[in-house]
């Protein structure tokens, strides 16, 4: 255990759930959502999460979402008090005939809304994620985001579009840079730079091949997410890698709509569960740490306002 | 039943792995267990709390510090499995979920069969009846709207106009607002009504005419649409059934969506068949109570299908005319007793307004 230097270990990311499973767990998740004339919803989606993240493993042990349909209906509860008040007051400022007033409060309440949201959806999501019962957790500062956010918001605004490369890979660096399991630190370390290239050199492309590019453009925005991905432990390190390919993408999409279209929509739960077997059996991880001997650091978190704020919102940016 | 079996146990606050001989003592329902440093274990069926992880089975215990055991032995589960179903320990939420795949296609059609029924039946009617807490006032906005927008760029003929509510005037409507009529100098076969009460005539469609009753019929109907809020129910029905699909596959995915999206717009054509004939039935009763002869309404129909064989007028194409209708009409025509007599004032203003 005291050697300086330990050996590369190795490490091996599945999903295996499998489409009939899922296929039940949506079946069940819709039945009871008509039953209850929707009011199961945040149940349904504490079992879709449960299933995912319970069908996902590291060397072997799964994954766990510990989240409740209970925790998640009190935040669907004050995420929907969130949105009336943001009307409410709309509707007070139409009432006293200075809209224009009005709408500037609400589409600025709104921008504010949205670092709330993934602040609080990344902490909730984080703490209610474990393996082995080590917790996953997210340390960013809300006010640290909300500031960097609304500065980001700016520049974009005022380059007309220009920064908002810039502002992506700011985002998911904080937002990762943030993460934590236990004692290992994630780390991000993308460039707003390269990520806009990539994105001008995959739109053009993908106009004069007249779409057929598109597939090896998501290769490459996955291949910059993953590659740039890494997990330290004081000097130990695991660095995550993509082997997906743009071939792999085209005929992982081209099966999905053909079991999409010749089911009617609810061959769904097999072209989920292909897609994520074909995204986790292409990460590859190298490195040194012992995931032997994490210790538990992070503290649990309940409150799912900003999970559920983000699930109105869609923004489904969660890792 | 088998009652021993290895597994890992995680203690909550590390990821080192501790191997355990787990054993299951059926008489009292308490899971024992003892970890390497000799402290012996036990942990009650009801507190724990079990996941399955692909083939592996997992065993949770604790609030804040969640401690687990992972068991991978097949055997073991599956005895574990009957003996919590036996004693009432499985919830009803497994139990649906360990159904199978069979039971779980039969849920989907079932699902599928609701889904499509209120959407066919529930969902209309629930939306027709809702039109009465919709203000009448909001009707009249939204006609007059319309009217100033699309009359803005056409050609009113205002003595035509002075004549054809003149026209309108010697007629008993039934209407329960005030009816307003434009006559716009456009060869376009066609006429429309506005849930405001205005009603839109194209030149197109009086040159078409022979009789007065063929104009009689047109009115009628066309007041027909006023009179029953169809504008308004043909709003609700479709905003509700668009809501109602995407309310349903809003987050399954966008191809059934999609897919909803064009049987909600299929559905919607046949909804104004159905209003058509409607205010065929109640152009039907307009002409008959105003003495004025019903065979003008089968005329006005077959003068529109034959003249215009070349492209089809926009009357029919927005007032879906087939042979059904015509047949309906006839068979009224034969079945139903009536007085007509040549009313010479409305004869007299309907040749004015013919060019």
């Amino acid at each position: 255990m005291n050697e300086p230097l330990t050996s590369s270990k190795s490490y091996k990311i599945d999903f295996n759930g499998n489409g009939s499973d899922f296929f039940g767990v949506i079946i069940v998740n819709w039945l009871l959502t008509i039953v209850t004339l929707g009011l199961y919803y945040p149940w349904a989606k504490a079992k879709r999460l449960q299933f995912l993240y319970g069908e996902t493993s590291l060397n072997g042990d799964s994954f766990s979402f510990h989240g409740t349909g209970k925790e998640m209906f009190k935040g669907f509860l004050k995420a929907i008090l969130i949105f009336i008040s943001l009307y409410g007051l709309l509707a007070l400022f139409i009432y006293l005939k200075i809209p224009f007033v009005g709408l500037l409060l609400f589409y600025l309440g709104f921008i504010a809304i949205l670092p709330l949201a993934i602040h609080g959806s990344y902490r909730y999501r984080m703490s209610r994620t474990s393996w082995r019962g080590i917790r996953f957790g997210y340390r960013g500062d809300r006010n640290e985001l909300t500031k960097n956010f609304f500065k980001w918001i700016f520049f974009t605004i005022i380059s007309l579009g220009l920064y908002g490369s810039w502002m992506s890979i700011n985002l998911r660096k904080y937002l990762l840079n943030n993460v934590r399991f236990g004692e290992i630190e994630m780390n991000y370390e993308g460039d707003g730079g390269d990520y806009f290239i990539l994105n001008l050199k995959g739109y053009f492309l993908t106009v004069f091949t007249l779409g057929i590019y598109a597939f090896w453009w998501q290769k490459d925005l996955f291949e910059y997410y993953i590659d740039n991905l890494s997990l330290n432990k004081g000097k130990d390190e695991i660095q995550l890698n993509s082997t997906v390919t743009g071939g792999g993408f085209f005929k992982l999409a081209f099966v999905n709509l053909f079991i999409l279209i010749g089911t009617l929509g609810l061959g769904y739960a097999w072209v989920v569960t292909r897609t994520m077997k074909y995204i986790f059996s292409n990460i590859e991880l190298e490195g040194n740490i012992d995931l032997d001997s994490i210790q538990q650091t992070e503290a649990n978190y309940k409150d799912a306002t900003g999970e559920d704020i983000s699930d109105f919102l869609d923004l489904d940016f969660v890792m | 039943m088998k009652n021993k079996t290895i597994g890992v146990f995680y203690d909550g606050n590390s990821s080192v792995p501790q191997p355990i001989e787990l054993s299951f003592d059926k008489g009292t329902s308490m899971f024992h267990f003892e970890l390497a440093n000799n402290t012996a274990n036990s942990w009650k069926l009801e507190s724990v709390s079990f996941e399955k992880k692909g083939m592996a089975l997992n065993l949770q215990h604790g609030e804040e510090t969640v401690q687990s055991i992972m068991v991978k032995d097949s055997d073991f589960i599956r005895d574990l499995t009957v003996f919590r179903k036996n004693n009432g320990q499985l919830d009803w939420y497994h139990k649906l979920l360990n159904l199978g795949l069979t039971s779980h296609a039969f849920f989907a059609f079932l699902i599928m069969l609701f889904i499509g029924l209120s959407y066919v039946y529930a969902i209309p009617w629930v939306a027709e009846k809702s039109v009465v807490l919709i203000p009448e006032d909001y009707d009249d906005k939204l006609g007059s709207n319309f009217f100033q927008e699309n009359m803005f760029f056409s050609s009113v003929d205002s003595v035509k106009t002075a004549a054809l509510n003149a026209f309108a005037k010697e007629l008993k409507l039934k209407n329960n607002k005030p009816i307003k009529f434009t006559v716009v100098d456009s060869d376009i076969v066609n006429a429309f009504a506005l849930p405001d009460g205005n009603i839109v005539v194209y030149q197109g469609i009086l040159d078409e005419m022979k009789s007065y009753e063929e104009l009689v019929a047109l009115i009628g109907h066309e007041v027909s649409h006023v009179n029953n809020r169809h504008s308004m129910k043909a709003i609700c029905r479709s905003l509700s059934g668009y809501l109602f699909i995407s309310a349903i596959l809003g987050d399954a995915n966008g191809i059934m969506a999609t897919i909803g999206d064009n049987v909600n717009s299929l559905q919607s054509l046949s909804f104004s068949r159905e209003f058509e004939h409607q205010a065929d039935l109640d152009g039907f009763e307009i002409l008959v109570s105003n003495g004025v002869n019903p065979q003008g309404m089968s005329d006005l129909f077959k003068r529109l299908q034959q003249d215009n064989t070349i492209s089809i007028p926009e009357f029919l194409s927005s007032h879906p005319l087939t042979e059904e209708r015509i047949s309906y009409i006839d068979k009224m025509i034969k079945t139903r007793s009536f007085e007509a007599k040549t009313n010479d004032k409305l004869k007299g203003i309907f040749e004015k307004l013919k060019k």
